[in-house]
């Protein structure tokens, strides 16, 4: 087995405190990515012209 | 008045009968055909094979909702599409066969204005020999039955390894092109977990076997993503938890025979091995249901409607890797010979793969197939509908809503381990799902900061969060829609 993760990270990745906030920020930035809007890729793209679903 | 039939009640197909009847007047008529009794939320199946979960709490029935809500329902599968119907019947329809009950067995002509086919894939077992889930001590998570009899195989191990029997656990990809490696990669690292919860860990060797050329493609060529205040290849980051959790792996193979506890495979240098193994968990290749297509003459006009899956607006031209382009993805989901055909989630044929296609010395062809998630499932079937209800309210056909899996992001929040305090998640978003070299060539065709990678406790909160989300919106409780697909 290596240690790839060190303690310090691994405290940071299971530390409930630190992880509430994360969970926050990665909710958002999730919803930002996910929910951002799509649409096709064929079309010359403008603001206008972009149809989001 | 118009009649809209949906195929399936999986992702797609419930998230598209949902916004139907929501926004549609009660005289159009919505009507789901699926021979599944209950929604189940598939990803939360990792939770059920590993017994941190009960299948119960994943699913919930269908008839009692649809009854509810308005929306028709009948336990059936569709046998055959006739969209021009027939010398007795004027509309199109599909020929469906009861599933259960008194009509069990008896086939009936169910006739649409607009279908969705939203049938997902075929868990196409067959095509790899041996691989059956519960025999040669190979087992799937791919639905809650399946998920059930992993957890019991692997409980059962567990208490052996107890006993101080040393065992050999390989979980990945049970065919040269199947798909789905996030399924298969979540489930390896919620093993992994369990075998530590149990104490057992230094009992097992833990291997990871995969068609994907490196780790970390997913079927998806890779990515390159932002990790911290760092740039990192997905191949990386998965080597990276991989390593730290003592996982082997053996990567560019196709497994192409199971014996009891054998399984056997070739490598892209045309070698012939075989991995021996106690508990194995491969994921198998996914295929089109081998639907067949008739006209109004009866004359077989499936290769207008199917390419394995479902022929939509992608442009299936066969070019070479270097020529690929996200404009070669659909975008409205719309069947061009039947206008009012449609296929999102993973019904729909793709025009090719996204990750690069590699042959072995032998000509096999070892690369995984393109992933369609749950999330782009939930949004094309979306979209699909929206077109549909203002094809209706505007009494014109119109495709005007869009959504190319070349422009959309999706996250795959990868559970790495349950438990509220000890619990793990590995957030990977990307954007957009099939790379746009064009627009990011620096960057793998991918926008970094937009794709991204995150592990830790917060990871397995927001998997659970969204499992608590999407069966509320499945359910379609007060205020269902405020909740993105
Ligand atoms: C173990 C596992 C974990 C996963 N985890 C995630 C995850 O964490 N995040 C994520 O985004 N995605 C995940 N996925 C992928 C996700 O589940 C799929 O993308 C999604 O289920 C696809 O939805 P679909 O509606 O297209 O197909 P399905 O969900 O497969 O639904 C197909 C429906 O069609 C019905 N059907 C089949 N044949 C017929 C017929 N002849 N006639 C009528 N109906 C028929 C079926 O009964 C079913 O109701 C996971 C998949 C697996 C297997």
């Amino acid at each position: 087995m290596t240690q790839r993760i060190s303690k310090y990270q691994r405290f940071k990745m299971m530390n409930p405190i630190i992880q509430f906030f994360k969970f926050i920020y990665l909710s958002i930035k999730i919803m930002v990515v996910v929910a951002g809007g799509h649409g096709g890729t064929r079309e010359v793209k403008s603001k206008v012209s972009k149809l989001v679903s | 008045m118009s009649k809209i039939v949906i195929l399936g009640a999986g992702i797609s197909g419930h998230v598209a009968a949902s916004h139907l009847r929501r926004k549609l007047s009660k005289e159009h008529e919505v009507l789901v055909v699926s021979p599944n009794s209950n929604y189940q939320w598939i990803p939360s199946n990792i939770w059920v094979g590993v017994g941190r979960m009960k299948s119960k709490e994943i699913l919930f029935p269908l008839a009692p909702l649809y009854k509810k809500k308005g929306i028709r329902y009948k336990q059936a599968k569709a046998i055959t599409f006739h969209p021009e119907g027939d010398k007795t019947e004027q509309k199109p329809y599909i020929l469906a066969e009861y599933v259960v009950g008194e009509k069990k067995g008896q086939q009936e002509k169910v006739t649409y204005d607009y279908l969705i086919n939203a049938t997902g894939p075929k868990l196409n077992f067959e095509a790899t020999e041996g691989l059956t889930p519960g025999l040669n001590k190979t087992y799937s998570v791919c639905t809650y039955t399946h998920a059930d009899h992993a957890w019991e195989g692997l409980n059962d191990l567990i208490q052996q390894m107890k006993q101080g029997k040393k065992v050999k656990i390989l979980i990945g990809t049970g065919h040269a092109k199947a798909t789905c490696q996030g399924a298969a990669f979540e489930y390896i690292l919620n093993v992994e977990q369990e075998l530590r919860r149990h104490k057992v860990r230094d009992m097992a060797e833990v291997t990871w076997i995969s068609n994907e050329y490196q780790l970390g493609d997913f079927g998806m060529d890779g990515m390159l993503l932002s990790y911290g205040s760092m740039t990192m290849k997905s191949s990386e980051m998965v080597g990276m938890i991989f390593e730290d959790r003592d996982i082997k792996w053996i990567l560019g193979v196709g497994v192409d025979k199971i014996e009891n506890g054998i399984a056997y495979y070739e490598n892209l240098d045309g070698e012939h091995k075989k991995e021996k193994y106690d508990f194995a968990m491969l994921i198998p290749s996914f295929s089109g249901h081998g639907f067949k297509a008739f006209d109004k003459n009866n004359e077989d006009v499936t290769s207008k409607l199917f390419k394995g899956f479902m022929i939509v607006d992608a442009d299936y031209t066969s070019k070479p890797y270097e020529d690929w382009s996200v404009k070669d993805w659909p975008e409205t989901y719309q069947n061009p010979s039947y206008q009012n055909i449609f296929a999102p989630g993973i019904a729909f044929a793709p025009p090719h793969a996204i990750s690069k296609p590699r042959k072995s010395k032998n000509g096999t062809a070892i690369f995984p197939a393109p992933p369609r998630t749950g999330m782009p499932s939930g949004i094309t079937a979306k979209l699909v509908a929206d077109n549909i209800i203002d094809s209706i309210k505007s009494g014109k056909d119109t495709a005007h809503h869009k959504g190319s899996l070349g422009n959309m992001g999706a996250a795959c929040i990868a559970s790495a381990g349950f438990g509220i305090t000890q619990g793990s998640g590995v957030s990977i978003t990307t954007y957009p799902i099939v790379p746009d070299y064009e627009k990011y060539p620096k960057t793998q065709g991918r926008q970094l900061g937009k794709t991204f990678g995150e592990i830790g406790l917060a990871g397995h909160w927001l998997k659970l969060a969204l499992h608590y989300a999407f069966i509320y919106k499945a359910k379609m409780r007060p205020f269902w829609w405020l909740i993105p697909e």
